[in-house]
């Protein structure tokens, strides 16, 4: 089993009550970058690093720009945000196993936010896409409560 | 219809295709492997994310 965990970067929390992160449209520039498994990525991981990050044909390291159309919404008790659009890299080949992505603060000096796993893979001069859940008070990618 | 692959563009009907479903507590992942006589010359991959990763839960008094 891989050492990727699906997590909330804990120093994100801390960060949310130090209002660092602008997550609206037109806000901070989010990215996210790919890793290789066993890259230890989860709760304690803080901020982008090149340390287990893919590499190979189609991929320029720092990863993609995440399009952010939707501002953070309310809903009772709960706030919420997703992408707004896919997250997609095309002729690209990566050829040892990955399985996760961490959403990152490019605006903010790299500053993690969120891993996100799943079962490991390699693309082979191909096109690797990322769907998010929709973006709702019960299934955005983020939810704060 | 042609496909771009490690051999440079070849016709759909010259690959076998074949498609792999995995699943995972957090995602759905679908991958379609194009095989030019037993080779891999292609392979896509689409990642469907299932559920939030949530911040914290507050406690209401």
């Amino acid at each position: 089993m891989s050492s990727n965990v699906t997590a909330v970067c804990a120093s994100f929390k801390q960060q949310i009550l130090q209002a660092v992160h602008n997550l609206s449209t037109g806000g901070d520039t989010l990215k996210a970058a790919l890793y290789y498994q066993n890259s230890s990525l989860g709760s304690a991981t803080t901020a982008y690093s090149a340390t287990g990050e893919v590499s190979g044909t189609g991929y320029t390291a720092g990863g993609k720009t995440v399009t952010n159309g939707v501002s953070p919404a309310l809903s009772g008790i709960t706030a919420y945000w997703t992408p707004s659009a896919q997250i997609q890299w095309t002729s690209l080949t990566i050829s040892s196993n990955f399985d996760a992505w961490l959403l990152y603060n490019a605006s903010k000096s790299n500053d993690g936010i969120a891993v996100l796993t799943f079962p490991p893979q390699t693309v082979t001069a191909g096109t690797f896409t990322i769907t998010q859940p929709a973006n709702g008070p019960t299934t955005a990618l983020l939810q704060v409560s | 219809m042609k496909v771009a692959t490690t051999k440079g563009e070849i016709e759909a009907d010259e690959l076998d295709i074949h498609d792999v479903t995995q699943w995972s507590d957090n995602a759905r992942v679908t991958a379609t492997e194009w095989f030019l006589n037993g080779e891999l010359v292609r392979r896509d991959v689409w990642v469907n994310g299932l559920r939030p990763v949530k911040v914290g839960v507050t406690c209401e008094q």
